[in-house]
């Protein structure tokens, strides 16, 4: 497909994306969704989403990309289902994320977010085994299934040699791959992330988003990332979703949303962009040699 | 990998249910009149083939009108105590809440108080006024803690520490005004003192309280441990914060009136005996709520007991055996952990 | 520390009778009372009743006493239960009293509950007024079959008092302040006995406060100038001291009394609603009014001459409610 010649002044309203891969149903489907943070009834509102549209099928890894404040971690709420939309919709295998119950929702969609610290001192699997807790009953006590699914979770993220390991000891990247298991024990139906590759380093960053491939591909998760990192997301998803200031303004392949102007424009940051032979885009940053146009 | 099952659960509080029975037994032999084993023994026997009218009448009277009701009180304030501290811990996300930080004590000496001042004759109406009392701050500090309609952590914390300066300064106030001599007794209550003998209605009152409130935070025991990773995280694994805290509020607090309504503020307890239960059996709430009330029941009752004995016949309060025993032995916990 | 008795020991020493008698009183704080007569075994819960069972001689009778009875010295010997607001119930239960006599101003109502509860007899007394103890002697003395010691020791009493208000008759009061406690500034009000015992001495307390041992601003001691300070203590040298402590503190050295040096000595045994306190009160009143008695001193016996009072902190301590 030919880049748009349409800059950031395009409409704001996102078309869905096209079928990409076989004929699997969607699964997720964001409709005009919006939502407005007001810090009273009559005041304005202090911060807005405007309506934004996305799909997204089984095997699909999605990435949310913008500047900050522009609105990712108030989309993946809405995803979530912990914000309910002022408009539009979010629909999670044809129910609304936001009304399904706390228990049935925890059952379809795990989210991972930077961890708050622990207060009192836990082991690895004591952590993910918390991650069974949407499927227990009465008091809770976790069945020796709850205890398998457990360990294969961490097994799936290389994390099995972790497990009696005390959580406030072990490394930033170990303990990723442990909250990322515990969000696969609960055997959910959509993974989402929100900037999970802060504190981590290069390699520990591309290992992230392969491992979250492959899940996606093995368990047929959807997986939705929000992230800054342009190239990551470029190389990963299938989709991306560009906000800026609280408006969706493109949502397709990384090859179709990475234009330079746009990028640029965004970011506010001399950008290229250069097409890989994957027909990956990668984005550089312009430095003091001029740059033959590409 | 050893996740807390229902067995486990079971041969732990065994355990510690027999240690406590082991506490009770040599409790009612001590004390300033001393006791034989073996007369201890036969008059058990006596009462339970339904011959205690044999006893000879003051030891009846010591055992079973002084020593036992008094031990049983220091069990049902020991667990009311350490449950309502294991679960503002988890509720304030704070290691260092106690059963007092939130100023419920100081509403229940308030009550005490005005109930002296108002009736100083009436023997039933101290407990129950210092439970009106600590009730009424419950509820003020719960309408002062919420942000955004929901009980938040920080704000409660504040909330309460500064209605508890408050009701202290008051309670100053009043004792330094009024007619002292009823309110010396007050000073001694303040301590945390299990010497007075309570009515049964009392007792049967406490007893229901204690386990309604305890199994309702029990309750919420699978989701407090969540709760303490995050309250986001939590939520995203489908616990209901919202009514976890409030349950875990309403119900700590509610065990906490009971116990000061009857004891005073022992001190301590609510703070040492949930960290020594997690550093024996680890931090999970399912075990930690039922542990830490016999612990909490065996520690006030070996207090007790060494308070009653060490200077015979004067009494030490109860609080400055918690205070002088606990320390050492949470101390000893602690570095038997860190090595 | 007396030895623990077993109950087994307890048991023995008193014939186990089925019939006894008793009597229904109203003690003076107002409740009804059921006395086993004859009485044989007493405790007593406050200093003031033990020194009271003693003038009255019924010490045999007398098998418990708490730790801050020290007057006599004899009643140093007698087992203890314990503090007076915070006695050892099984003490005094293995001791099986016919009769435990406590203070309203000293013990706590939950303790005569609990003991009530543990069907003891307890009998309050409350005195408010030089009159209300010598009163209060009288029923005690009546309660335990000491009539006619009672008649007599009160008998006496009242004659000292009146040959001491003839004394002082036409005198005016000298206005004091009477020093409980310094620190904090701890005075009597005027509704308990001390403030009456103050009055029999030809004193008048310059403080008219509500509560009885109300804590007061040495601003307002100082504008009330106070014609004498008055220190209640076990050795003159003792208030000596403090007196010399208390001359170089601001506020205090501005006092007329203490430039002058009119301070009064008297012993603790005022704090005590018991007989030695018409002994406290003669004290005031010949420091206060010297020349009162300047012409009566030969007449003087040598049982009211004032006996050389007992050491005791403790009791100072249990008396003030600052340091509990």
């Amino acid at each position: 497909m030919s880049p748009s010649t349409s800059g950031p002044t395009a409409a704001p309203l996102c078309p869905p994306a096209e079928a990409r891969r076989g004929s699997a149903e969607i699964r997720l489907d964001v409709e005009r969704a919006s939502y407005a943070y007001t810090s009273g009834e009559r005041e304005a509102p202090l911060f807005t989403l405007e309506a934004t549209s996305f799909q997204a099928r089984q095997r699909e890894l999605v990435a949310v990309v913008g500047p900050n404040a522009s609105g990712k971690s108030t989309l993946l709420r809405l995803i979530a289902g912990t914000l309910k939309p002022l408009s539009g919709r979010v629909q999670l295998d044809g129910f609304e994320a936001s009304q399904l119950d706390p228990r049935t929702r925890a059952q379809r969609i795990a989210v991972v977010q930077q961890e708050s610290p622990l207060l009192f001192p836990a082991r690895a699997w004591e952590y993910v085994l918390q991650g069974r807790h949407p499927y227990g009953r009465g008091l809770r006590f976790e069945t020796p299934e709850d205890g398998t699914i457990a360990l294969n979770a961490m097994a799936q993220v290389s994390a099995e040699h972790l497990r009696d390991r005390w959580m406030n000891k072990i490394s930033g990247g170990e303990k990723q791959r442990v909250i990322l298991a515990r969000a696969l024990a609960q055997q959910p139906l959509l993974l989402l992330l929100d900037e999970p590759t802060l504190h981590l380093d290069i390699g520990a960053q591309v290992d992230l988003l392969q491992q979250l491939r492959r899940l996606a591909e093995e368990n047929r998760y959807t997986v939705v990332v929000v992230t800054h990192e342009l190239n990551l997301a470029a190389e990963f998803a299938d989709q991306v979703v560009l906000l800026h200031r609280g408006k969706c303004l493109r949502v397709g392949a990384p090859a179709e949303v990475y234009h330079q102007d746009l990028l640029e424009q965004v970011f506010e940051a001399p950008l290229d962009v250069e097409l890989t032979p994957a027909s990956r885009p990668r984005v550089h940053v312009r430095g003091k040699r001029a740059k033959s146009a590409g | 990998m050893r996740p807390v099952t229902l067995k486990r659960l079971a041969w732990t509080c065994g355990a510690l249910a027999l240690v406590l029975l082991a506490t009770v037994a040599a409790a009612l032999k001590l004390g300033a009149v001393p006791i034989s084993v073996s007369d201890l023994l036969l008059s058990m026997g006596r009462v339970a083939i339904g011959r205690s009218d044999r006893l000879p009448t003051e030891y009846r009277l010591i055992v079973f009108e002084l020593r036992l009701p008094r031990i049983l009180l220091g069990i049902l304030v020991g667990a009311a105590l350490s449950v309502a501290g294991a679960g503002f811990q988890a509720l304030l996300r704070n290691p260092l809440a106690d059963p007092y930080v939130l100023g419920v004590s100081s509403g229940a000496a308030l009550g005490a108080i005005l109930a002296l001042i108002a009736s100083p004759h009436l023997p039933l109406v101290t407990p129950l006024a210092a439970f009106f009392g600590a009730a009424a701050t419950i509820a003020a500090v719960y309408f002062l803690g919420r942000r955004g309609g929901q009980l938040d952590s920080g704000t409660l914390l504040l909330a309460g520490i500064v209605t508890a300066s408050f009701l202290s300064a008051v309670i100053m106030f009043l004792m330094t005004t009024l007619a002292s001599r009823d309110l010396r007794g007050m000073a001694f209550w303040l301590m945390g003192d299990l010497s007075t003998p309570q009515a049964v209605g009392v007792r049967s009152v406490l007893v229901v309280g204690f386990l309604v409130a305890a199994g309702a935070i029990y309750t919420t025991a699978a989701d407090l441990n969540l709760l303490l990773t995050g309250e986001q995280e939590a939520a995203h694994l489908g616990v209901n914060v919202t009514r976890v805290k409030l349950v875990v509020y309403l119900g700590a607090s509610v065990l906490t009136g009971l116990a000061v309504s009857v004891s005073g503020a022992i001190g301590y307890v609510g703070l040492l005996v949930p960290h020594a239960m997690r550093l024996l059996f680890g931090s999970d709430y399912r075990l930690l709520i039922p542990t830490s009330a016999l612990g909490g029941a065996i520690a006030i009752v070996l207090a007790d007991t060494l308070a009653r004995t060490v200077v015979a016949p004067t009494e030490l309060p109860v609080g400055a055996m918690t205070a002088m025993a606990g320390a050492p032995v949470f101390i000893y916990l602690l570095r038997r952990r860190l090595r | 520390m007396s030895p623990a008795r077993s109950w087994a020991q307890a048991s023995v020493a008193k014939p186990i009778a089925s019939e006894t008698s008793f009597l229904q009183v109203t003690d003076e704080a107002g409740r009804r009372v059921k006395v086993p007569q004859p009485v044989r075994r007493i405790v007593s819960l406050a200093p003031s009743v033990t020194e009271t069972l003693y003038a009255l001689g019924a010490q045999e009778r007398l098998i418990g006493v708490t730790d801050y009875c020290n007057y006599p010295p004899e009643a140093l010997t007698k087992p203890k239960v314990g503090g007076a607001i915070n006695p050892n119930l099984e003490q005094v239960v293995a001791l099986k009293p016919d009769l435990v006599v406590v203070t309203k101003t000293f013990n706590r109502l939950e303790t005569v509950e609990a003991l009530e509860r543990l069907s003891l007899a307890v009998y309050a007394t409350d005195a408010h007024s030089v009159e209300d103890v010598l009163s209060s002697i009288e029923r005690l003395a009546d309660l335990v079959g000491a009539h006619g010691q009672g008649e007599a020791l009160v008998a006496s009493l009242r004659a000292r008092l009146e040959d001491l208000r003839q004394a002082l008759a036409g005198r005016a009061p000298r206005r004091v302040f009477f020093v409980v406690w310094q620190n904090p500034l701890i005075s009597v009000g005027r509704r308990s006995f001390l403030a009456d015992a103050l009055r029999w001495a030809g004193a008048e307390s310059v403080v008219n406060a509500a509560q009885d041992w109300p804590v007061v601003s040495l601003e307002e001691v100082v504008r009330q100038e106070p014609d004498y300070l008055v220190f209640a203590g076990s050795h003159a040298d003792e208030a000596d001291r403090t007196f010399e402590e208390l001359r170089e503190l601001p506020g205090w050295r501005n006092l007329r009394a203490v430039r002058e040096r009119h301070i009064a000595v008297i012993s603790d045994a005022v704090n005590r609603p018991a007989p030695r306190l018409i002994d406290a009160v003669e004290q005031l009143a010949r420091q206060l009014h010297p020349k009162a008695f300047a012409e009566k001193h030969e007449k003087r016996s040598s049982k009211s001459e004032t006996r050389a009072p007992q050491f005791a902190t403790a009791e100072r301590k249990e008396l003030c409610p600052c340091a509990q």
